[in-house]
């Protein structure tokens, strides 16, 4: 799959690819995989803004943030990558590979029980991604990665204290993923 | 999930709704910076707890948590206007989740020194999409009250710089692309203004002739508020507290 985005984006238009998953690892290779080498573009990865950076060693004091807390600076993260990284490589004619990009923030959003309607308000600022990269967990995988947004979510979120409830948004997660990647091959069909 | 989204709503209007109980208020004061609703707000506190209300006071962007992660990127000028808006929207929803909510729950009054509707005049006066920000703050929190200190660009552009200089994105420089800040606050605030007259019809805002005295001003406040506690519980309010029982999972 990787590879053929990678094959499609050499023949065609393809500038912006969007590698989404619940294991921030796998998004990394699969990114790198898909971008082919540094001269054709480059990889726009999370928290470049340093927001959750921050986040991370904030006074513990000032209580979990929730869902929706987290989705919002998520977004605020993705509008400083598109800033400074996705729009101006766009108009440079480079390929970017957003990694993780929308599909992680809104999957993220549906499993922790936000409306669908807030969530693709969000993210109602970023242009749609010229291609899509799924990256599903394997077995090994189950538990996900404790990098990443997810990671980040899953270590710091209000609700997500439990390993159960960690397992539960990761599979809601995936789940929504295998959807949303299903529903995008159908698009790229009609 | 322990409980549906609509246990959670008739929880929500019970505990709100229950005449054995005194119910929390929110009052919010809004308007432009020299308005003079900070000093109002002061005032309508101290007179508050002397008549026997239990008082929390909660400020634009002053959480604990996202605070230090927008006054860092302020200082550096360094955010767009989405980044500024989502910021501030995660500022005032962990402040609604961790102060506001869990103060108005345990019955006690809660003034908020700005609200929701700086977040939609200023953002809009950038350039950003009314709808796109109103539904960044979903589920809407409606306060019982909202005083809206009205007063003219040039009062305002008056009062602020006659103590000190706007800073960077008060004076609205990062849209307006003027270097001297007290020109740029001129013509910004003029814009977020007419935003805030806007809403002020819009959501039904009391307002306040912030160009008379203070005394007047207070007494106003005194005489609307005491005319206005004793409006019901919005029933517009069940999804946010359903939101946040949701979250927390308490009580």
């Amino acid at each position: 799959m990787t590879r053929a985005v990678r094959t499609r984006a050499a023949k065609t238009r393809v500038r912006l690819i969007a590698v989404d998953g619940v294991d921030a690892a796998a998004v990394a290779a699969a990114a790198r995989t898909a971008l082919g080498g540094p001269s054709r573009g480059g990889i726009s990865r999370w928290d470049a803004s340093g927001v959750f950076q921050d986040l991370a060693v904030a006074d513990r004091d000032a209580g979990a943030p929730s869902a929706r807390t987290l989705l919002l600076l998520y977004a605020a993260d993705l509008a400083f990558r598109l800033r400074w990284q996705i729009r101006p490589a766009l108009a440079e004619g480079r390929i970017v590979v957003a990694a993780p990009y929308l599909a992680t923030g809104m999957a993220f959003g549906r499993a922790a029980g936000l409306p669908s309607s807030w969530v693709m308000n969000l993210f109602r600022f970023a242009p749609r991604p010229d291609a899509r990269i799924v990256v599903h967990r394997s077995r090994d995988g189950r538990r996900g990665s404790k990098d990443g947004f997810v990671g980040f979510a899953c270590e710091h979120m209000a609700g997500c204290e439990t390993d159960r409830a960690r397992r539960t948004l990761l599979d809601a997660m995936a789940a929504f993923l295998r959807r949303y990647e299903r529903a995008a091959t159908a698009r790229v069909r009609n | 999930m322990p409980f549906s989204a609509a246990a959670l709503r008739r929880k929500a209007r019970q505990h709100f709704t229950d005449p054995s109980r005194s119910r929390g208020l929110l009052v919010a004061f809004e308007g432009p910076d020299g308005s003079g609703k900070t000093t109002q707000r002061k005032l309508f506190k101290t007179w508050l707890k002397s008549e026997g209300y239990d008082v929390v006071t909660t400020k634009w962007n002053s959480s604990e948590l996202i605070k230090p992660i927008i006054s860092s990127r302020k200082s550096a000028h360094a955010l767009s206007p989405e980044e500024f808006s989502l910021l501030h929207g995660a500022d005032f929803r962990h402040r609604v989740e961790h102060e506001i909510l869990p103060a108005l729950w345990d019955g006690k009054l809660v003034i908020a020194d700005r609200f929701l509707f700086t977040g939609l005049a200023r953002d809009v006066a950038r350039g950003l999409d009314l709808d796109w920000v109103l539904k960044l703050y979903q589920p809407l929190l409606w306060p019982d009250l909202v005083f809206y200190f009205a007063v003219s660009p040039v009062t305002s552009g008056k009062r602020v710089s006659a103590m000190r200089a706007p800073n960077f994105y008060e004076a609205g420089q990062d849209v307006t692309d003027v270097n001297d800040p007290v020109e740029s606050y001129q013509r910004f605030i003029g814009r977020v203004i007419r935003e805030y007259e806007s809403l002020a019809l819009i959501f039904n805002f009391i307002t306040v002739d912030g160009e008379q005295s203070i005394g007047d001003q207070h007494r106003q406040i005194r005489r609307l508020f005491l005319e206005g506690r004793q409006r019901p519980w919005s029933e517009w309010n069940e999804d946010a507290v359903a939101d946040w029982l949701a979250v927390n999972g308490r009580r």
